[in-house]
């Protein structure tokens, strides 16, 4: 059995952070999920194929449980139509979040900081005059205000993985206080959720259960804890961390071969 | 028969006027109001306020300079980048954005065709959206020729006062000048069918003082009602039609056809400056006969690699689809 396992380089990073997002969606199995845009489409198909099976998947733009016989290409693309039990519009897929029905939202973002905030709205200067004007809210702010939890997958670079975010996108753990703008805990907004997991190119990463501040759990084979250290805008604690279970020749091969066999995700 | 609606292109976008809140349908590159879009460039409409998202169709309209005031969630074109119009002009600081959430936009949306004056949720508790220091508000209302369509105050917040909710945004209605849709069939009288998302167009149609609708084909009224559950706007509340056949390309359209993928990639590459909008409008835009010349200029073959296949909807993979 030991050639189950690949071997770093076998594989991307990235493809490396979608087979390891797939795998934290087993503990999603028969619940329901709002699926972001982007690589959260590519992990939630991997997972519906080997870990979850019976998980139920619904999209911003009308889906319920939606069933793509291929790779969809945004959030609002024909091929989540297809097979959906039922095709309503935006207020209807995101109405189930506000009626607290949706069990976990699955996000990406550019940039997250220590208290899982997630920020997919500017990056750098001011809001009236950014440096890099990215996509907005979509869902990403109802997934994290709404969802009883969230996951969030992106790239770990030490200018993504932060302090505090230039724009508080997606609620985290510590959130702002209007019209002040404090940073409190979202259980003080009546807020209930908050991330559960942070899935990264070098690892997972989880929040402390009192000081809710990022922690590294387990960090992929290949990656040394340093790494994650030298990678990341804020002293983070890796005392805790384990090495993750290596990434399966079977999760690459369906990455590969099934679910996008064109590469149009850019993975690898 | 009741009078027909149906009327040209150029006609029905006379309909828009400067200064007008105005709300495209669909979302992202499907069911985008594209050719609509193009020719509102064409008629040097000006000072628009862009309500709703900045993708596909709303992007040539910041790029060709009919909008200058934005509200709303979305401003990328999904897996070709962010918009490029908008990201250009917005890190520049010529263009007035104010952000909202997309449950803001669709309990605004259903306040407005509702007729009531706010509905309070949660949605964006917690935000930068709520930050008041990017509350642009107010300067999006000096663009609109009709202030009274914009609330006075961008939220109030509250204590939830009959279910202990803790605090709740009050989100005032979104109401609209003008809403154009893009959908897969009308009648002659406006009753519209959409296959696929709707998006926000039932509710937008509703919230909105003048639609128009440009539909893929425009049928007998007859025809459209002889099944009435299917209809998703009734005729009552649309203005004009404008049978528009290949209306949203390079989108995509369900049951109708696919994404140009070589088009949309050639948009975002085109559209980084000003000057190559200006270059992509004089090949795209610009045309004498509008949109039967950019039709003509993809050509036939283009257009029939990208129709749907039945039972799916759009073009598969495995005949050759989206790649």
């Amino acid at each position: 059995m030991a050639n189950k396992y690949a071997k770093p380089g076998e594989y991307s990073p990235v493809e490396a952070m979608v087979a390891h997002s797939a795998r934290f969606l087993k503990n999603f199995d028969g619940k329901k999920g709002l699926i972001g845009t982007g690589l959260p489409l590519v992990a939630s198909q991997l997972a519906k194929k080997i870990y979850s099976p019976n998980m139920i998947i619904f999209v911003e733009t009308g889906q319920a449980d939606a069933n793509p016989q291929e790779l969809a290409i945004s959030i609002m693309d024909s091929r989540l139509t297809y097979g959906s039990s039922w095709q309503m519009g935006d207020p209807e897929g995101l109405f189930p979040l506000s009626r607290n029905e949706i069990d976990f939202g699955f996000i990406g973002g550019a940039q997250i900081d220590k208290y899982g905030n997630v920020n997919s709205t500017f990056i750098g200067g001011d809001y009236n005059k950014p440096a890099k004007r990215l996509a907005g809210t979509a869902g990403a702010v109802d997934i994290g205000v709404f969802a009883k939890t969230t996951v969030i997958l992106m790239a770990h670079q030490k200018r993504r993985v932060c302090e505090l975010v230039d724009y508080l996108t997606t609620p985290g753990w510590m959130v702002r206080k209007w019209p002040e703008g404090t940073l409190v805990r979202r259980e003080e907004l009546g807020m209930q959720g908050g991330p559960s997991c942070f899935i990264s190119s070098m690892g997972i990463l989880k929040f402390d259960d009192t000081t809710k501040i990022m922690y590294l759990d387990q960090y992929f084979p290949g990656v040394a804890p340093e790494d994650v250290k030298a990678n990341t805008g804020f002293d983070i604690d890796v005392s805790r961390a384990t090495e993750a279970e290596p990434v399966l020749f079977d999760e690459i091969r369906l990455l590969r071969e099934e679910i996008d066999p064109l590469n149009i995700y850019k993975m690898r | 028969m009741k009078k027909s609606k149906v009327v040209s292109l150029r006609e029905a976008i006379r309909l828009i006027d400067d200064g007008d809140t105005i709300f495209l349908g669909g979302i992202v590159e499907d069911r985008r109001p594209v050719a609509a879009a193009m020719e509102m460039v064409r008629q040097r409409k000006k000072n628009l306020v862009l309500l709703g998202t900045c993708s596909l169709s709303d992007d040539i309209l910041v790029g060709g300079g009919c909008v200058e005031a934005y509200r709303g969630c979305y401003t990328s074109n999904g897996a070709f980048g962010i918009s490029p119009n908008m990201k250009r002009r917005a890190e520049a600081g010529t263009i007035i954005t104010d952000e909202i959430g997309h449950l803001d936009l669709s309990i605004g949306l259903l306040a407005a065709m509702a007729g009531v004056p706010f509905i309070a949720s949660k949605t964006c508790i917690g935000s930068d959206v709520l930050n008041p220091a990017y509350d642009n508000l107010s300067r999006v209302a000096e663009v609109a020729a009709h202030k009274e369509m914009l609330p006075n105050q961008k939220y109030v917040l509250m204590e939830d006062p009959f279910f202990n909710m803790g605090t709740v945004q009050l989100v005032p209605a979104i109401k609209l000048d003008a809403c154009i849709c893009h959908v897969q069939m009308a009648g002659e009288e406006g009753t519209v069918r959409i296959d696929g998302s709707l998006t926000f167009d039932h509710y937008a149609a509703l919230a909105a003082e003048k639609v128009i609708v440009t539909a893929e084909k425009v049928v007998p009224e007859s025809y459209i009602r002889q099944d009435p559950n299917r209809n998703c706007i009734p005729s009552t509340s649309v203005d004009l039609v404008v049978e528009l056949p290949w209306g949203a390309h390079p989108g995509q359209v369900y049951n109708a056809y696919d994404m140009d993928i070589a088009f949309l990639q050639e948009y975002a590459m085109s559209c980084a400056s000003q000057e190559g909008f200006d270059k992509w409008a004089e090949v795209w835009i610009f045309n004498e006969n509008g949109h039967e010349d950019y039709i003509n200029k993809l050509g036939a073959s283009r257009l029939e690699k990208l129709r749907a296949r039945p039972p799916y909807g759009y073009v598969p993979r495995s005949k050759g689809g989206v790649q």
